[in-house]
């Protein structure tokens, strides 16, 4: 498991990309919010998280990832088991609860990871087969149990998240798209039915999440992120020196907001590194699912592409004002324990395919 | 699926991340490079903030250097509501507070009914209800920052809707106490501040009101004319009185500064050079406050029994024309106007028929009845239509033949003298002594029957003009009136008339078409007085700069010298005959001013304001003006004052002891009142008893835009009337050994219960003790000094 052969396959580029995705996101925290007393030391925290996830994700890329498809119905069942006891204690408090044990873990996080091994297998075994309907039906229904105890937290945000990735797994999978487009005008049809269905504050919630603008607290910080970006022009205002962030007009600027704190201090040309840096890290999984024959290993590689595409695209969009307001971070990026550990377990996994992609390497 | 179907599905994923980080990628230039010069400016309009830096405006000091006008520091509670706790407990727990200690309500909204019924709880609503007696006025009605009738909460959140980070006044002019327990517990009210304002406190009110006049709004009318000198549109401006006169010497201009502020709106740095604000400069009055309380009281005295109450009193010294005391009564307090007047006071001042918002003294018109009699006179002396010694004789009415019949008596019409029987021979001095009318009516008018010539209109018109009848005097106080010296040609204008010799005979007399302001008869009665010299009557002696440095200094002005046009022989004859009316014998023979002698004239004036309820029963007007206007010493006039009451009735009975008070009050004599009420104790009215006990109180400071340190303050008894004559010691409260006497300043309160220390060296210690050493206090006062700062401390009696 250990041995230098194993090893040898571990994709390094994907790793420097990482890293550098850390540093920069480490650097940006830290320019965030040195502004505010109570937020001073926020970097170290973000960098000790980056450090031990980076561990977490060795120590995943170590396992051989054929173990990991053997746990998959324990682990859905552990995380299905852990979002019902959130919930009943969620009922009980009457408020948003999404952590475990003092703030330490986010199992919505987690689930995401969960449900890319499961959903991973659940296609694997239909191999070729999911150009039928029935196989199509039986995924979604695989992903709608944690999708909606997420929503019902209520996590709106993290269910959509689940959704996409499972529309990228299955269209990687084989689905048609004829299948899709027939699921999606079925889902457009109950909607209304499901609407009549849902209770007031809960209708409420969809309709601020559709048109965020009607909240003034909302509005006022998709403002103030355009206003970064944009007065940040070509090069920015230079590190620690954006006028927006660091006398904070932009609020959650360390973790939802990052974006606009990068757009602000470096300009188009630090907005575009990130980008690079997403591409290339998208592109190497990409790279490694194209390498393997193994359709389980493909799959999970797929829906750890997928979920860092999502997430990355969704933060920036909202940060560009181009989709409604979330409460997504962004990748290794916006400062946040379980968020940073689940990109980095997620990339683990990645790895653990890259280094076992052939059945036999020669001896 | 095939290996084909599995690249092709890759290579559409990579497809599609390409293409989505692409729009990402385009959008990030859209904003930043398109658009970029937009959004820079949207984040310099975050950070910059332009703040105007306020000045004083120039206050006012009577001719002792009483502060009669200043500027209060006056705390407003704002809130942020974009600072409030976000948190729905915490925020209710803040309001629930603020609700407690303004008493206003928390809500107003719990049910429509209750709203409605809350909404309809005065006839008078301070608020803009859009009723028509709630329309926005530009004369100081209104007001500004008047909040809506709402609770606490509406207020906010009605804020927060539109600007949630701009401040909203909660609450005007908080009680001292009250702001600085606010600013105590700041720390446990997010969102909630104290901010400190500067307002115009007229400290003597009602007593001087029409000479300081008020401030108020910039009158719509005016709002281009006053924007072209630089005034914003929220500005308070001088209104009435010496306020409106004196605007651009008071007036203070502001300062600008950029400031860089953080989100919360805290100050970072300064930007660039900021431009100071300039204070006003200050006015140092003619008037004499204390004897402006005794012309006010004197004359409230005098108008307590007649059926308007109302009156006009002026002091004035005749050999400068400075005015030293000038009282119209009804008065107003001018206090009401700061801040905007509220609706049901404006009403109550306006609707009253004596109009007690215009300065009668300038302002009223009135025939003047004897008291114009100096003119016709001094007219007929100079022009040789008598001599001193030329006797007439008054039976009591003079038959004026009809211009056209002179032969039927039965047509002639008759003059009366205002004594029926008559004055038998009159000759000069004994016709202003006993004013009698059939003389005036001869020197005027002539009298043909017995050849006699008189002046005749033409002269008589001279000399009134001489004596700037029909013209303002160009006293310092905005809407003078100018009076009327009514001419032939004036006459044929106005009633398509011939002038005719009963005119004349009116006119001798002061009655007819002649009108007078009070000011223009007591200046010309100076100009008697002091041999000739007709002095432009003016309020100001001075204008002073912020640090105290006179600026500008009025110097008398005289209009004309008599003496150019009379002699001084025949001026020197009416000062006779003035003298002689209150010389036994005389209209004013009861005038008491013990040791003084006195010299002037009474009039009684007929007019009639409500037709036919004037007029007796035999057709004759029976409602009359009081007049007496005298100057003191005689020989040596140091002093001019009139008194007029509206429909007192005779001059001589009303009038005259109006001015004998005040000339008894001038010259230190005690008044008709304390000889009766005289009280075994030597003490002065209000005085604190012995062991009195005193809460002394910081009101405040304000930055005075001067180097030094001051502290200024009153002395009050319980009820907060100013007590005067109380000591008061400043020590400096410093641990410094070598300071061996810590005594450093003794002040004695004034008139006004007014003390005043300056120049409080930070050098010898940053912390100041007041105390009274005659007195015991409830608590020593002790006070921080800070360089260029006032501050404003009250003692208040306990007995």
């Amino acid at each position: 498991m250990f041995s230098r052969r194993t090893w040898r396959n571990f994709d390094i580029v994907l790793l420097v990309t990482v890293l550098l995705l850390l540093v920069y996101g480490t650097a940006m925290v830290g320019s965030a919010t040195q502004g505010a007393e109570d937020l001073r030391n926020l970097w170290q925290r973000h960098a000790i998280n980056a450090v031990s996830g980076l561990v977490l994700m060795l120590l995943v890329a170590a396992i051989d990832y054929r173990f990991y498809e053997s746990l998959d119905r324990l682990l859905y069942i552990l995380i299905v088991a852990s979002l019902l006891v959130l919930l009943a204690l969620g009922e009980v408090t009457q408020g948003v609860q999404r952590w475990i044990g003092a703030n330490a873990i986010q199992p919505s996080e987690l689930a995401k990871v969960v449900v890319i091994l499961g959903l991973a297998k659940l296609l694997a075994d239909r191999d070729g087969q999911m150009d039928r309907m029935r196989n199509l039906l039986v995924s979604l229904g695989y992903v709608l149990v944690p999708m909606m105890l997420i929503y019902l937290q209520p996590n709106l945000s993290t269910a959509v998240t689940i959704g996409l990735i499972w529309l990228m797994m299955v269209l990687m999978a084989g689905a048609r798209l004829l299948h899709l487009a027939v699921l999606a005008l079925g889902g457009i049809i109950i909607s209304p039915l499901f609407w009549l269905t849902l209770k007031e504050y809960m209708r409420d919630r969809i309709l601020l999440f559709l048109n965020p603008a009607s909240n003034p607290d909302t509005y006022y910080n998709v403002q103030q992120a355009l206003i970064s970006i944009g007065s940040g022009g070509l090069l920015g205002k230079g590190f620690a020196s954006g006028t927006q962030s660091q006398l904070r007009f932009l609020r959650v600027r360390h973790t939802d907001y990052i974006f606009s704190v990068i757009g602000e201090e470096l300009g188009l040309v630090g907005a575009l590194v990130l980008l690079g840096l997403f591409t290339l890290l998208i592109w190497r999984v990409l790279r490694v699912a194209a390498m393997v024959n193994d359709p389980f290993g493909r799959l999970v590689c797929v829906g750890v592409a997928s979920i860092i595409f999502i997430q990355a695209a969704i933060n920036i969009g909202v940060n560009l004002g181009l989709l409604p307001v979330t409460g997504l971070p962004l990748p290794f990026v916006s400062y946040g324990g379980s968020s940073l550990w689940t990109f980095l377990i997620a990339l683990g996994l990645v790895e653990s395919v890259a280094m076992r992609y052939k059945k036999l390497d020669f001896e | 699926m095939t290996q084909y179907e599995v690249k092709l599905r890759l290579f559409l994923f990579r497809a599609l991340v390409t293409l989505v980080f692409l729009a990402l990628a385009f959008q990030t230039w859209y904003l930043q490079v398109a658009r970029g010069d937009e959004y820079r400016i949207l984040a310099d309009q975050n950070r910059f903030r332009e703040v105007i830096l306020e000045a004083p405006r120039g206050v006012m000091y009577d001719r002792n250097g009483n502060l009669l006008v200043r500027n209060r520091p006056i705390y407003n509670l704002v809130v942020i509501p974009a600072y409030l706790p976000a948190d729905r407990t915490e925020r209710a727990r803040v309001l629930a507070r603020l609700a407690e200690w303004l008493d206003i309500p928390i809500t107003t909204q719990r049910s429509p009914g209750d709203a409605m019924a809350l909404r309809v709880s005065g006839p008078f609503p301070r608020g803009r209800s859009g009723a028509p007696w709630d329309r926005p006025a530009g004369d100081g009605i209104g007001g500004r920052g008047v909040l809506p009738a709402s609770g606490v909460l509406e207020m906010v959140e009605q804020a927060s809707l539109i600007a949630p980070y701009q401040p909203i006044v909660l609450k005007k002019d908080l009680d001292a106490a009250l702001a600085a327990k606010i600013a105590e517990e700041n720390v446990n009210l997010p969102g909630v501040h104290i901010e400190t304002q500067a307002q115009r406190d007229y400290l003597t009110g009602s007593l001087t009101a029409h000479v300081i006049g008020y401030t108020g709004a910039i009158p719509p009318t005016l709002v281009d004319e006053y924007k072209a000198k630089g005034y914003a549109a929220n500005d308070a401006v001088g209104l009435a009185g010496l306020e409106l006169q004196y605007e651009d010497i008071l007036r203070s201009f502001k300062g600008r500064e950029t400031i860089e502020v953080d989100v919360t709106g805290r100050k970072l740095r300064s930007v660039g050079e900021p431009t100071l604000p300039q204070p006003g400069h200050n006015l140092k009055l003619t008037l004499d406050t204390e004897l402006q309380r005794i012309v006010v009281k004197a004359l409230e005295k005098g108008i307590r029994n007649t059926e308007r109450r109302a009156g006009v009193a002026i002091a004035m010294d005749p050999r400068t024309g400075q005015i030293l005391a000038m009282a119209s009564l009804p008065s107003f307090d001018n206090n009401l106007f700061i801040g905007g007047i509220s609706v049901r006071d404006y009403m109550a001042l306006s609707q009253d028929r004596r109009r007690p918002l215009v300065n009668h003294a300038i302002a009223g018109l009135y025939p003047p009845g004897s008291v114009y009699k100096i003119i016709p006179a001094l007219g007929a002396l100079e022009e040789g239509v008598v001599t001193p010694d030329t006797i007439i004789i008054d039976e009591g009415v003079l038959w004026l033949p009809n211009k056209f019949f002179p032969d039927d008596p039965e047509l002639a019409q008759p003059f009366y003298c205002w004594y029926r029987e008559g004055h038998g021979r009159v000759n000069f001095i004994r016709a202003l002594a006993v004013s009698c009318d059939v003389y005036f009516y001869y020197i005027s008018g002539g009298y043909e029957p017995s050849g006699f010539r008189g002046l005749g209109i033409d002269r008589l018109v001279y000399y009134a003009d001489l004596f700037g009848m029909g013209q303002p005097t160009g006293v310092d106080l905005p809407g003078e009136a100018a009076g009327l010296v009514p001419t032939p040609k004036w006459k044929r204008l106005n009633y398509a008339e011939t002038w005719v010799t009963g005119d004349t005979y009116n006119m001798g007399i002061g009655q007819g078409f002649v009108l007078v302001t009070p000011l223009q008869i007591l200046n010309a009665y100076a100009a008697i007085a002091n041999g000739g010299l007709l002095y432009q009557p003016y309020l100001v002696q001075e204008i002073l700069d912020a640090e105290g440095h006179v600026i500008e200094t009025h110097r008398p002005q005289v209009i004309r010298n008599l003496l150019d046009y009379v002699s001084s022989d025949n001026l020197a004859l009416v000062q006779q005959g003035l003298r002689a009316v209150t010389a036994p014998g005389g209209t004013a023979e009861e005038l008491d001013v013990p040791g003084i002698a006195v010299a002037g004239k009474t009039g009684t004036a007929e007019f009639c304001d409500k037709y036919p309820q004037c007029l007796d029963k035999d057709g004759r007007v029976k409602t009359s003006h009081a007049w007496f206007v005298g100057y003191a010493p005689a020989d040596n006039p140091e002093i001019a004052v009139i008194a007029f009451v509206y429909g007192g009735g005779e001059g001589s009975l009303v009038a005259a002891p109006i001015v004998a008070e005040i000339l008894r009050g001038y010259f230190g004599q005690p008044s008709e009142q304390d000889q009766i009420e005289a009280t075994p104790t030597p003490l002065p009215p209000g005085a604190p008893p012995a062991g009195a006990s005193f809460v002394a109180r910081l009101l405040g400071s304000d930055s005075w835009g001067q180097p030094g340190t001051a502290v200024t303050g009153f002395v009050l008894d319980r009820q907060g009337m100013p007590v005067a004559g109380v000591k008061v010691s400043l020590v400096a409260d410093t641990e410094n050994a070598s300071w061996e006497d810590p005594l450093v300043s003794q002040a004695t309160s004034g008139p006004t219960g007014q003390f005043e220390f300056t120049n409080l060296g930070k050098e010898i210690s940053r912390q100041w003790r007041l105390e009274l050493p005659d007195y015991s206090m409830a608590a020593p006062l002790s006070i921080e000094i800070e360089e260029g700062h006032r501050y404003l401390v009250e003692f208040q009696g306990q007995w």
